[in-house]
């Protein structure tokens, strides 16, 4: 059973609002009964809810690492807030009766056994060689209408740029709503977001010099993803197997989901990685309808940035877990990592954490790149791509971290080369103007970890710290 | 590459999506730029294929694709090429910065900041309780904070303005002063001055010179501010006696304060001959709670002497404002000290009354008899017994007066015994004003309304603030006579019958009874916490008053019905016996809001015990 601390308790709720409505129960004293087992691998007790009878749960820990939380109320939000107010309860040390494992409990336990003596039978049996079988004909019906909703795609952008920016009109942002509603009959979610993403800048209000350049990049950006898009399912089509393309995003681009399977069957996986996370933060992605969680994270044996994201649509956000800061070391037994530019997006299904220590701090600090020509080459050639990531990360050695007299911070490398740190446009939260409050010692022979961004209209490549990287402590800026 | 060239093509292609593609034709600014991409083109690829994009949108063939394609090539590719044009190198050298380190710790979780961050960043309600409460965490230590700190001064909630300046931003200790005044603005506005009183608060003397160029070239509100910083200081007061002669009252004034508050031989000159000139009203609001030992005895003794040479009642209305704003602004400077020679003073106010009554609307009276009754003698209630006599009201100074110097039985005596007499001849319009006056004046002695804090036990957490009766304690009420209990029955007063009663007392005791279940509904949410306590007082035990607490919510009409049950009842409920489950229950369709909430915690309880 691990510690149960109230941060251990914390980590597991879905959200802020959870943990803090589990708090209020044990303070509340709705708790009738607290119990545990002998052996302490199970804490189980009844909570007073607004119906007569109390709700029963249980927090199991036979899996140490995999516990297992379960209550008769309705919640959808996992664990609920019984759960975790049992958890509470216990890490504020309140008494709980040595009791037997309650025979529901007991039956649960023993049908997941037998689920997992059984998946390990399967797992024997050469399941392995039973792959997934995919309806071809289906398949290929899809791609045909997703061929479609391109060619609708470009009809209507065509049309846009050919009557000019100008013209739109409240009717017609109207008319583009609408059209952005049927582009979801064509299995094309991603398109689909970017002409979202298109409509949320022209409903933007009042367009500015600048804002008419951000609206012609997404229009290119479509026109990219249109002409890729469709010479991609033209190749697929051809493809007897029909099979994605595993090195680009094109998929993703176009809205597919990838599968852990699937990653798994391309060999996207590495195995035993662990990783340490440099920053997170969350946004609210407007045209995806979505929050997104996302970290960054060094993959310490690869010396790779790469990023996780986390997608909560709107309509389940509060039942979802929403990620936060994480300060151990990931330790992932099977890590699947899509395909992507300088910093993939990676996933896993089981972790088990261990404290960072000097050695990982050391390997942030050798992982960072030292020159920034080859590191601005770097950007610039992702930049480049149209539908490359326009916020690369990056992890940057500094010489030195300064400000000129005009008041514009700077990095400098060994070698004498300066970049422009400032606030970038993507990133809602500011930074910069935290440096002059880290320790002086921080801001020399550092580590930083940046994300960069171009301005089209000043024509210029600056960069944002998130944190700061100085022996074994990290001044995170962001989150 | 020429990136000037490309940056020029960029607006160009700017501008024609933004009029549309189809006036791409014979667009005579693309064309100009044509042949020096042709030139280029010769010589590096790209150049040449943006050359020949621009030619096919300026001079499209009759077969080719249309413009508008033409135009999201030409763009598509443009872009590409100027994403690796971008500039990254700084246009100064850089130098060091100047590093200020208040806190260097950065441990907060996403989950834990953002909502802060919302809180400081956002407008809305209920971000001062979260900022609170991140306060009192300790989460402002954290580095992320500091910057949302510095900007919640400029929140359009003043209160959480107020609460980073005073609370918040001085946490941070003496190197906070150093960051704000990097972003003091000294033409600025209300933030700029919240700046400068947390530097003039938490920074130490090296902020001195700030300060006093804040009060010579500040913005109005920064100089006053300021110059309020600056009391004190020996070296200061030359430049505080010119700005207490600048045109700007809102200057004089601070400067006046300052100098009070100084001491100074020379300021003490300035004020009194500002008071003995125009500027007395501005100098008496300014000194206010500053003023020193030698300042106040010379502006009794002015004061004494302006109301010596008041021979006769004003005149007119006039007259009496005339000479009102005359004697205000003594009142003002000296008020909250206490002199011999000021309670002389307002003897004479007192001794006269017929001369000073219409003064300021009967202000100088009313200031003269307060101060006489906090600081008067035992020679003195002989001059409020007249005072009263001249106007009922002042009925109300004597009682205290008299409560602070007498025995309670002599205060019983004089007050409700033997003065019946006389009160006879008062007529009994005039009886039962003083009676309500002399009610009012023991209230005020013995019940106290306080605010407090309760912990919302039914909710789980939180507070919230209840205003409840702080009922004598035995202490107290030994100190009074016990005869007062009958007078307080006898003449209806339930408060004060709640608060004196004592075991045996048979008639307080039927006398609540008798009222607690008919109390009109404006009465109800005042009244009964405390009749209830008043009964616990007389002795009557818990089981009895939790039986009628009960009823009295269930009775049919007029039944209690308080948005929250105070502490008093609230414990009285929390400790009936199981059997109450059900009356409790069946009462819960009754209630809302708060009280609700309490009988369900209450019912939990109970049911909890069964």
């Amino acid at each position: 059973m691990p510690d149960i601390t109230a941060t251990y308790v914390d980590s597991m709720a879905p959200n802020a609002a959870a943990a803090k409505n589990g708090q209020n129960l044990v303070r509340k004293n709705s708790f009738t009964e607290l119990s545990r087992t002998e052996s302490g691998d199970l804490l189980f007790g009844k909570c007073a809810g607004s119906g007569k009878q109390p709700y029963v749960c249980s927090a199991d820990f036979i899996m140490p690492d995999k516990p297992v939380f379960r209550c008769s109320c309705p919640s959808r939000q996992f664990p609920c807030k019984h759960a975790l107010g049992l958890l509470y309860a216990y890490a504020e040390g309140r008494g709980f009766a040595v009791k037997d494992v309650p025979e529901d409990v007991a039956a649960k336990r023993e049908k997941a056994e037998k689920r997992e003596e059984n998946k390990a039978k399967q797992e024997e049996g050469g399941a392995e060689a039973k792959p997934k079988k995919v309806n071809k004909s289906a398949l290929r019906k899809k791609m045909q209408a997703q061929l479609e909703g391109l060619e609708q795609l470009e009809k209507l952008v065509l049309s846009l740029v050919r009557s000019g920016l100008a013209t739109v009109d409240a009717k017609r942002l109207k008319e583009l709503q609408g059209q952005v509603k049927e582009l979801g009959n064509y299995y094309l979610p991603g398109a689909q977001n970017e002409l979202r993403r298109l409509v949320i800048l022209f409903g933007e209000g009042e367009v500015s010099e600048e804002g008419y350049s951000y609206l012609m990049e997404q229009l290119t950006v479509i026109h990219a993803l249109i002409h890729k898009g469709r010479s991609h399912l033209h190749a697929r089509m051809e493809d007897p197997e029909l099979l994605l393309d595993p090195e680009s995003t094109i998929d993703e681009w176009l809205g597919h989901a990838w599968q852990l399977s699937e990653l798994k069957s391309f060999g996207r996986i590495r195995e035993n990685a662990e990783l340490i996370q440099l920053a997170f933060h969350s946004y609210n992605d407007l045209a995806r309808a979505e929050y997104v969680d996302e970290g960054f994270w060094l993959d310490l044996g690869a010396g790779d940035v790469h990023r996780t994201i986390n997608y909560r649509p709107y309509k389940a956000a509060k039942l979802m877990r929403e990620e936060d800061s994480f300060f151990g070391v990931a330790q992932i037994p099977c890590l699947y990592v899509y395909p992507g530019g300088l910093n993939a997006r990676v996933r896993y299904e089981e972790m088990s954490v261990r404290p960072a220590e000097a050695a990982d701090y050391r390997d942030i600090r050798e992982a960072a790149r030292r020159s920034y020509a080859e590191a601005v080459k770097t950007v610039k050639q992702q930049l480049k791509t149209p539908l490359g990531d326009k916020r690369p990360v990056l992890l940057l050695h500094a010489a030195q971290v300064g400000v000129t007299a005009d008041g514009q911070f700077t990095a400098t490398d060994s070698e004498g080369q300066s970049l422009v740190l400032e606030d970038i446009y993507p990133l809602a939260e500011g930074t910069v103007q935290l440096l002059p409050f880290l320790p002086a010692e921080a801001l020399s022979d550092c580590t930083l970890l940046v994300m960069f961004h171009h301005n089209p209209d000043t024509n210029r490549l600056t960069a944002q710290p998130l944190t700061v990287f100085k022996d074994e402590e990290a001044f995170r800026m962001l989150y | 590459m020429s990136t000037t060239l490309l940056q020029e093509l960029h607006q160009e292609t700017r501008r024609l999506y933004i009029a549309g593609s189809d006036l791409a034709a014979g667009d005579f600014r693309l064309k100009r730029l044509l042949p020096q991409f042709r030139q280029l083109g010769e010589r590096s690829a790209v150049f040449k294929r943006i050359g020949e994009g621009i030619a096919a949108l300026v001079e499209p063939e009759a077969s080719a694709e249309p413009p508008a394609v033409k135009l999201q090539e030409l763009a598509l590719l443009l872009e590409s090429v100027l994403y690796t044009q971008g500039t990254s190198t700084p246009e100064g050298s850089p130098g060091p910065i100047e590093t200020v380190p208040v806190r260097t710790r950065t441990t907060l979780a996403y989950r834990r900041l953002a909502p802060i961050r919302d809180a400081l960043t956002t407008s809305g309600g209920g971000r001062y309780e979260i900022i609170m409460e991140a306060y009192k965490e300790g989460a402002f230590q954290d580095l992320r904070l500091l910057p949302l700190a510095i900007g919640a001064l400029d929140d359009p909630y003043s209160e959480i303005a107020d609460y980073a300046m005073t609370t918040i931003l001085p946490s941070y200790g003496q190197d906070i002063a150093g960051v704000l005044a990097g972003q003091l603005d000294l033409q600025g506005g209300k933030n700029d001055v919240r700046k400068l009183k947390v530097i003039g608060a938490a920074g130490g003397p090296e902020w001195r010179g700030l300060l006093l160029s804040a009060a010579k070239d500040g913005k109005e509100a920064i100089r006053t501010t300021a110059i309020e910083f600056l009391a004190g200081e020996a070296d200061v007061v030359p430049l505080l006696l010119e700005w207490s002669r600048e045109s700007r009252s809102a200057i004089r004034k601070a400067a006046y304060a300052a100098l009070a508050e100084g001491g100074s031989v020379e300021g003490e000159e300035r004020i009194m001959e500002a008071f003995a000139g125009k500027d007395r009203e501005a100098a008496g609001e300014a000194v206010c709670g500053k003023v020193s030992a030698g300042l106040a005895r010379r502006l009794t003794a002015l004061f004494h002497t302006e109301l010596n040479q008041v021979e006769a009642p004003p005149k007119d209305g006039k007259d009496s404002e005339k000479l009102w704003s005359r004697l205000q602004p003594f009142i003002t400077a000296l008020r909250g000290l206490q002199s011999p020679e000021l309670l002389e003073a307002y003897r004479h106010v007192l001794r006269n009354y017929k001369r000073f009554a219409p003064v300021g609307g009967s202000s100088l009276l009313t200031r003269a008899a307060s101060y006489v009754e906090k600081h008067g003698t035992y020679e003195d209630l002989q001059l409020m017994q007249e005072l009263e006599r001249e106007h009922v009201v002042y009925a109300h100074q004597h009682f205290h007066l008299a409560r602070r110097l007498l025995a309670p039985a002599e205060l019983y005596h004089s007050f409700a015994g033997s003065l019946l007499e006389t009160l006879k001849n008062l007529g009994s319009k005039r009886k039962n004003q003083r009676e309500h006056i002399l009610l009012d004046a023991i209230e005020a002695l013995v019940l106290r309304r306080e605010w407090r804090q309760v912990e919302r036990v039914w909710e789980g957490s939180g507070f919230y603030n209840s205003l409840d009766y702080l009922m004598p304690g035995e202490e107290e009420l030994d100190t009074w006579d016990a005869r007062w209990l009958d007078w307080f029955v006898a003449r209806g007063s339930l408060k004060l019958t709640a608060a004196f009663a004592r075991p045996g007392h048979s008639g307080a005791q039927s006398f609540m009874l008798k009222h607690l279940g008919t109390l009109e509904q404006r009465d109800r949410n005042e009244l009964v916490p405390i009749l209830f306590q008043g009964l616990e007082r007389t002795g009557m035990p818990l089981p009895e008053r939790q039986e009628l607490l009960v009823s009295l919510l269930e009775q049919e009409k007029r039944y209690y019905r308080p948005y929250d049950f105070d502490g008093v009842l609230f414990g009285m409920l929390l400790e009936l016996p199981a059997s109450y489950a059900g009356r409790i229950e069946a009462l819960l369709p009754r209630y809302q809001y708060e009280a609700r909430k309490q009988l369900a915690y209450v019912l939990g309880q109970v049911q909890a015990m069964a």
